[in-house]
């Protein structure tokens, strides 16, 4: 898709004016039902488009990302823009300077359109946790589009952005790219700098793309991945050597424990039909164990909030938004954070402050940490048997609006599959495989640590073969 | 778990709800608590804790100033809400 419009642009087979508004058309004919965007970016948009064509008249070289329109998840950095995270406590937030990503997608020319909605500081999978409004699915507009970067995955399956930018702590990049039908690639932890991404869980949270194709996703990562001097954490992956595979050399890991219990009899028969095609094209099929599956889940639910209770106390009232008139600090810090944050976020608050409290610390937080450790050996063990493993992303179809927002905890469920990548480390993602009805089904490929480039080589190769 | 033990998370975490809003998270947290806490079956024994998701270790810096980013305490500065000279500007603590 990218490469595509890419080449009109260079044939001046269409102006970078013209794709833009384009595709402001379309949000506006698209948006009013299916409502991707807390925030449009018209203005901006369309003074890029002009000196890219400008450029183009000249007959200037132009790069294969320039002009072309994106969506970003409000939780991301975009400088002079209103960034919410989705929150109420973050209404009146613009953005001082850009995260690294937008900075780099910038550099290269690729021009935002909006910023798109998401579950209030990336918590849900249904964007139901949004403090402005739900996003509806483009497939059926009475079901969630998945969570939390719900609003990047619908506009990039309705066609109202060419990719979207979304962050993943626990699913919330594959989760809702399966949900929507749409590409969604959570890369290695490290790989992608967190600089101007409001934080969730620091040892968990990346950013990576939502996609039309996996040769999209494969050019947005190249030109966001890197070493930045602003997140410590960050990894050069250009010095690291990914070999391409061939799918007849291939050895793919189904690890037996995630289709077992659960999982919704479609989406495991559609599965096992791209098992049949690959095997059919030479590639080695083994069925591996990942023993302590069932843990990553709860694992999660004790490491995440207790991450973000400490991240999110920066939201204080005093910074980021206009301060309310209160008598002393007590009341503006209580009534602030008790107004601001949502149900959700406030329960994973006092939550993460539960396992982080004194008395409760090694019993909780210490004991995830070391399960933590035991489900990234397994991983690592796996991969030394395996080059790949393959997995559903999701449990079930999209759920209804209102369906599990009451239950907090089938909710969490939906990342049953998703979360263990996080733990670990280790890069994965969706891609679409089948359809049941008018909704989309979808598997996940998992690879080992900072294999990001072989992964999306191989799931390239997949999609060739399911097409 | 009762009104006590989440009056005392509430005030660590510096939430005000109202008793209605403090009944709900308290049954909420119990059924998530009784979630997590599967992992007590799990053997642990000498198993050291992962802190993080990376390989890195510890990577230092000269403690320079980079003076293209002067502008950024700037604009920084600007988006609170009250200054007086260099500092922000709260109510009182007492």
């Amino acid at each position: 898709m990218i490469k595509e419009i890419h080449q009109k642009l260079v044939d001046r087979e269409i102006t970078a004016t013209k794709l833009i508004s384009s595709y402001f058309e379309v949000i506006k004919e698209k948006d009013s039902q299916i409502k991707a965007f807390l925030t449009l970016t018209k203005d901006q948009a369309l003074e890029q488009a002009e000196k890219i064509d400008e450029k183009i008249k000249k007959g200037k070289k132009i790069n294969i990302l320039e002009g072309i329109p994106y969506a970003v998840k409000d939780n991301m950095l975009v400088n002079g823009v209103k960034t919410t995270a989705g929150s109420k406590i973050l209404a009146n937030y613009t953005a001082s300077f850009d995260a690294t990503v937008i900075k780099k997608l910038k550099e290269q020319g690729a021009i935002v359109l909006g910023k798109t909605n998401m579950d209030e500081f990336a918590m849900g999978s249904s964007t139901e946790n949004s403090a402005f409004f739900t996003t509806k699915n483009p497939y059926d507009l009475e079901r969630v589009p998945g969570g939390s970067s719900g609003g990047s995955a619908a506009s990039v399956a309705s066609k109202m952005s060419v990719f979207a930018l979304g962050s993943d702590t626990g699913g919330s990049i594959r989760q809702p790219a399966s949900f929507c039908g749409v590409i969604g690639f959570k890369p290695s932890y490290g790989s992608v700098s967190r600089y101007g991404l409001i934080a969730l869980a620091s040892s968990l949270d990346i950013i990576g793309p939502l996609a039309q194709s996996v040769e999209d996703a494969e050019i947005i990562f190249k030109s966001i991945t890197g070493k930045d001097q602003m997140d410590s954490t960050s990894y050069n992956l250009e010095k690291i050597h990914n070999t391409p595979y061939r799918i007849q050399n291939t050895v793919f890991g189904l690890p037996k424990e995630y289709f077992q219990e659960r999982l919704d009899d479609k989406i495991k028969k559609a599965i096992e039909e791209v098992i049949k095609k690959i095997k059919s094209q030479g590639a080695t099929i083994k069925e591996v164990s990942l023993p302590s599956t069932s843990y990553a889940l709860p694992c999660y639910y004790i490491i995440m909030p207790a991450e973000a209770s400490s991240n999110l106390a920066r939201f204080d009232g005093i910074r980021y938004s206009p301060m309310n008139n209160y008598p002393n600090l007590h009341d503006l810090y209580f009534k602030t954070r008790g107004e601001g944050f949502g149900a959700e976020v406030r329960r994973r608050i006092v939550l993460g402050t539960y396992v982080l409290s004194s008395g409760y610390y090694d019993a909780y937080y210490k004991k995830a940490q070391q399960v933590r450790r035991l489900i990234a050996k397994e991983f690592d063990k796996v991969f030394q048997k395996v080059d790949f493993l393959i997995t559903p992303t999701s449990p079930t179809f999209p759920f209804k609006i209102g369906e599990k927002i009451d239950d907090p905890l089938s909710m969490y469920l939906s990342d049953i599959f998703t979360v263990g990548a996080n733990i670990v480390g280790v890069p994965a993602i969706n891609l679409p495989c089948g359809q049941a009805g008018n909704l989309p089904i979808n598997m996940q490929i998992i690879g080992p640590y900072l294999s990001d480039f072989s992964l999306l080589n191989i799931t390239k190769t997949i999609e060739d073969i399911i097409l | 778990m009762d009104f006590t033990e989440i009056d005392h998370l509430l005030k660590l975490a510096r939430i005000e709800l109202s008793s209605q809003e403090k009944e709900r998270i308290a049954l909420d947290l119990e059924n998530i608590l009784d979630y997590v806490r599967q992992l007590q079956k799990v053997n642990t024994n000498g198993i050291e804790p992962m802190t993080g998701g990376t390989l890195l270790e510890n990577i230092y810096r000269e403690d320079k100033i980079d003076k293209q980013k002067q502008n950024v305490s700037k604009e920084l500065k600007e988006s609170a809400s009250s200054l007086k000279d260099d500092y922000f500007k709260i109510p009182p603590i007492f």
